[in-house]
């Protein structure tokens, strides 16, 4: 589990444009983090809620179908959620436009 | 004021139609609610299926997805929103007053 989160952690870091990964485990705890701690709790509490919420409207609207991933496009910056079972990790990046 | 309001929405998606069968040509449909009171404007799903999906996502799912954006930073907007599941892709985009959902 702790070495595949150090290969996830190396993988994501590597793109171009990546300016923070956090790894959140499944109570929203962060377990690694590239960004200062303030704005990872921050990113923590307010992201998994979210991804708790979808998972939830996705089983709303078809209860055979389930939560892949999220990504918030906003002005600045691109939130990407990837929820898996044992972790829950947040890529932000600034794509280029 | 409401009619005129929505007869305005309807001139709206007349003159869209030929951007909304381009979109129906690559997606399995898509969905367009107005902000204001959540109500549906146009789809080309069944209307459980449109209803529902602006029920769950426009209504519910897309305001706390923007209010996390905010609390994230103030002067932040959420501009596009993909929720990627196992059978398809919801693609949100927030306008001022209306929100288009295409569903790939």
């Amino acid at each position: 589990m702790s070495a595949e989160i150090e290969d996830l952690l190396k993988r994501y870091q590597n793109y171009p444009n990546v300016s923070g990964i956090i790894i959140l485990d499944p109570f929203a705890i962060p377990i690694k983090t590239t960004m200062e701690y303030t704005l990872t709790v921050h990113y923590a509490a307010l992201i998994s809620t979210l991804t708790y919420k979808a998972a939830k409207m996705i089983t709303n609207l078809d209860a055979s179908n389930e939560l892949v991933t999220i990504r918030l496009r906003t002005k600045v910056h691109e939130v990407i959620v990837l929820p898996s079972e044992n972790y829950i990790i947040i890529v932000v990046q600034n794509p280029g436009t | 004021m409401s009619k005129i309001y929505l007869k305005a929405m309807e001139d709206v998606v007349q003159r869209n139609t030929d951007n909304t069968n381009r979109i129906t040509e690559q997606a399995q449909g898509f969905v367009v609610s107005e902000n204001a009171g959540d109500s549906l404007l146009h789809t080309s799903f069944d209307l459980t299926t449109a209803q529902s999906i602006v029920k769950h996502l426009h209504a519910s799912f897309l305001k706390l997805a923007q209010s996390c954006v905010r609390d994230l930073d103030t002067d932040d907007k959420l501009c596009f929103l993909r929720v990627k599941t196992r059978k398809h892709e919801f693609l949100v985009s927030p306008e001022e007053a209306f929100t288009v959902t295409v569903v790939l």
